[in-house]
């Protein structure tokens, strides 16, 4: 079965009101594993504009998440007369920006990397921002910052950051869904396939992967500043994490890597599993993760879409 | 007219001379052929006029401009086009997403994207393979794939490295009508090829390449018959 155009998006627009409308009936601790699949679902969509649409698989994106949570931080301090919601925009502002800047002085010489270089030169940049961050007395990272509560106080802040998730999630969803489908999309997709090729049929192929990059980067930081908000007081390590980073690749290979909605689901479905079957047995849950994330790709290759794309082909 | 002039071109990896005062120009539609033996450099000369390697001296213009030192995107934007012998398809995609990123690009920018997609398959007599996988194609039709591609770019020069290499007779025959179709639709062609016949059958004019050098230039019926072509591939009598 092949869904029309109209049929999409009304489809999109409804699961989105129904997400919408999770926290007036979900109980408190499911709407905090909605908070964590959202957020991580946000995550994943902007970070396969990189790694899964121009195939520049990156592992240290948390130094997006870090750069943006911090300076929202730092600036929101000096702001803190604004009401909430200016308040929010301005850390929202000021963490994208820092991150177009980071990302925009880093591109020229770290897209020069290919594959494994690529990712292990990224994995150093979240290190050394990190490092940068807990050491340089300015940046407080050891000592924490704090951020001041802007759920209004006729809502309950679990739901208030639930619907700041969502609306970040569907607005970096938005973005990948146009870029996919333009000739910029087309672009990254070729230059993922092969990059040499792409250039020699006029793909402008340095300046595709630096835009890529640094959009990618600003939707990943802007997930960071509301997370900041969501925890209220956050030190270097609460958003510097290798976790997240291995996590964002983990995302794409189990929902299906270069595609739309890949990441999304492979991000809901990694959070359900960890935080709900998993989530009583503690002691154990890393290790039954991993074995299920080997036994999830090795069976499926292409991820969950993979998966589906052969059960349709064979039916 | 001139659509392409390769001026006094060499190129040199560290001491080795690739290509060594090489001086010919190109006739707007016409289909030339550059022949050599094995490491005459025939892939080198094609390289360095899409400006994926850089010459040691001399240049190469384009309908005129000066194309050397120009990254390769841009090159592809003035209208060259490469087709290469082992084939480059980007393998997840359709071949119709193959071509398209053709007509994306190239010269021909985003305008009538679908219809020039659907021309160049049409003249590379690919358009029954449309919807399938590039991976899943034959190496005969991953030369067509390739041809598709590189003139949906909308190209004035089409650049083609060995398409009939490792094809059988039938497929040999099918790639180099393609060939006189896309002469036919405007656009210059110079082919690198090993395979004599087709070589012969097709080609306006012969350029010859050994070590790096111009030894030959002319119609098919001329070279084949210059002394310098027959001792440059079986050597000479008295030097056995």
């Amino acid at each position: 079965m092949k869904l029309g155009r109209t049929q999409i998006v009304v489809g999109c627009v409804v699961a989105a009101l129904l997400l919408a409308l999770g926290p007036t009936f979900l109980p408190s601790f499911y709407v905090r594993v909605g908070q964590l699949m959202l957020y991580s679902a946000g995550l994943g969509l902007a970070w396969a504009i990189l790694g899964g649409f121009a195939g520049y698989a990156s592992f240290g994106h948390s130094a997006f998440i870090g750069v943006g949570a911090f300076t929202a931080g730092l600036i929101e301090a000096r702001f803190n007369s604004l009401p909430a919601p200016l308040l929010l925009l301005t850390g929202l502002a000021a963490g994208g920006l820092s991150c177009a800047i980071l990302s925009a002085l880093i591109a020229y010489p770290i897209l020069r990397l290919r594959g494994t270089f690529f990712a292990i030169a990224m994995l150093g940049v979240s290190h050394v921002t990190a490092e940068v961050t807990n050491n340089i007395d300015f940046f407080q990272g050891s000592l924490g910052l704090n951020f001041p509560p802007i759920a209004p106080s006729t809502m309950d802040p679990a739901s208030f950051f639930y619907e700041l998730f969502l609306a970040g999630a569907a607005l970096i969803l938005l973005i990948a869904w146009w870029i996919r489908r333009s000739r910029f999309g087309s672009g990254l997709l070729s230059i993922r396939e092969d990059e040499d090729t792409a250039r020699m049929l006029g793909v402008p192929t340095e300046r595709y992967k630096r835009l890529a990059f640094v959009v990618s980067a600003v939707l990943t930081g802007l997930m960071g500043v509301i997370y900041a908000h969501s925890l209220g007081y956050i030190t270097t390590d609460s958003v510097y994490r290798d976790d997240t980073n291995l996590s964002l690749i983990v995302y794409s290979l189990l929902g299906g890597m270069g595609t739309l909605f890949g990441p999304a689901i492979g991000a809901c479905l990694l959070v359900f599993i960890t935080q709900v079957i998993l989530g009583r047995l503690l002691d154990f849950h890393l290790f039954a993760t991993g074995l299920l994330l080997v036994l999830l790709v090795l069976s499926a290759p292409g991820g969950v879409l993979g998966l589906m794309k052969r059960r349709r082909k064979a039916a | 007219m001139s659509i392409l002039a390769v001026d006094h071109l060499s190129k040199n990896f560290r001491g080795l001379a690739a290509i060594s005062d090489v001086t010919f120009e190109i006739e707007a539609g016409s289909i030339t052929s550059i022949i050599g033996p094995n490491g005459a450099g025939k892939s080198t000369m094609f390289n360095l006029i899409t400006g994926y390697l850089a010459p040691t001296s001399g240049s190469v213009s384009f309908q005129g401009r000066r194309i050397t030192g120009m990254p390769t995107n841009r090159i592809a934007e003035l209208g060259v086009a490469r087709a290469f012998q082992i084939a480059r398809p980007f393998r997840e995609l359709s071949v119709h997403e193959n071509v398209r990123i053709g007509a994306l690009f190239g010269k021909a920018g985003p305008r009538d994207v679908e219809a020039t997609t659907v021309r160049a398959l049409q003249l590379a007599n690919i358009s029954d393979l449309s919807r399938q996988a590039a991976s899943a194609l034959t190496v005969g039709q991953l030369r067509h794939l390739e041809v598709a591609r590189a003139i949906a770019t909308r190209a004035d020069l089409l650049l083609a490295d060995e398409p009939c290499a490792g094809l059988n007779p039938t497929e040999t025959a099918a790639m180099i009508n393609v060939l006189r179709q896309v002469r036919s639709s405007g656009v210059t062609v110079v082919l690198v090829e090993h395979d004599m016949p087709s070589v012969m059958e097709v080609s306006d004019r012969i350029l010859v390449l050994d070590a790096g050098r111009l030894i030959a230039d002319g119609a098919p019926a001329t070279v084949a018959n210059d002394p310098k072509v027959i001792a440059a591939y079986l050597g000479t009598p008295d030097a056995a």
